[in-house]
């Protein structure tokens, strides 16, 4: 196995909505996610990939996504709730791939401007996950009451977080390294 | 028992990859649905990765 490789656990930005709270949120976890030795992150930004929609799926892959989720071990996906769903644009974007998920570990972090931290989206977005290919892991970030957790800068509010990302990242780091090796080492018996 | 015949090579690597997974697709175009198998309902890929750059690929299994 090449331990030297470093693990690559990119953040995708769910939402292109304008005013959107959930870039800080996704900024918190990119810098958290920096902070681990041996793994390398980065900030994708749904609203700044141009994908057509006149087509969907596959037919439209977008190289450097598939690029990015094909180097990822896993993934986070930092999502507000439009009406306690996901947005479309996030499905659409993440409906241009397949291969490059396939038994890669995700972690979903929920924002909300309200109480319930995007409980719902995220429970959601759980079978698309599983249809994706991805593995999810059993801990979420909610980020409740987001105007209260952040100032309009960005700057954290609440010293919570940290340790509640820390946990999360935990699981989803062990998940991504024991996925890798399974992908890179053992066969599917068929 | 892992299957010895399913292989391919890294296109960026060239070595042998890791058949790690086959997965039902579900046909999105009237060529796919001509293959589809009926009883399974879909399309059935295989899928590998490389043990040396990580690299996913994957082709319809025959």
């Amino acid at each position: 196995m090449d331990v030297e490789r470093p693990l690559f656990i990119p953040v995708i930005l769910g939402t292109a909505r304008k005013g959107r709270m959930s870039l800080h949120a996704a900024r918190l976890m990119e810098s958290e996610i920096a902070k681990r030795p041996g793994v390398e992150t980065e900030l994708i930004d749904i609203s700044r990939m141009p994908l057509p929609v006149d087509d969907a799926g596959e037919a439209i892959k977008h190289p450097e996504f598939s690029e990015k989720m094909n180097r990822a071990d896993g993934l986070v996906i930092i999502s507000p709730e439009y009406n306690h769903g996901y947005s479309g644009l996030l499905k659409h974007v993440l409906d241009s791939c397949l291969k490059e998920y396939i038994h890669k570990a995700v972690g979903i972090a929920g924002v909300s401007a309200g109480p319930f931290g995007g409980t719902r989206v995220i429970q959601n977005m759980l079978p698309v996950m599983r249809e994706l290919g991805l593995v999810t892991i059993f801990w979420d970030v909610n980020f409740s009451s987001v105007g209260k957790v952040f100032d309009e800068a960005g700057k954290l509010l609440d010293d919570a977080f940290p340790r509640r990302i820390s946990k999360f990242l935990n699981e989803l780091v062990w998940m991504a390294r024991t996925l890798r090796y399974g992908r890179e080492y053992i066969a599917v018996e068929s | 028992m892992a299957s010895q015949v399913k292989k391919m090579k890294c296109p960026e690597c060239g070595v042998d990859m890791n058949y790690q997974a086959e997965k039902l697709i579900y046909p999105s175009t009237s060529a796919e649905m001509k293959k589809m198998d009926p009883a399974l309902g879909g399309l059935i890929e295989d899928f590998f990765t490389c043990p040396e750059c990580g690299k996913a690929e994957s082709r319809h299994a025959s």
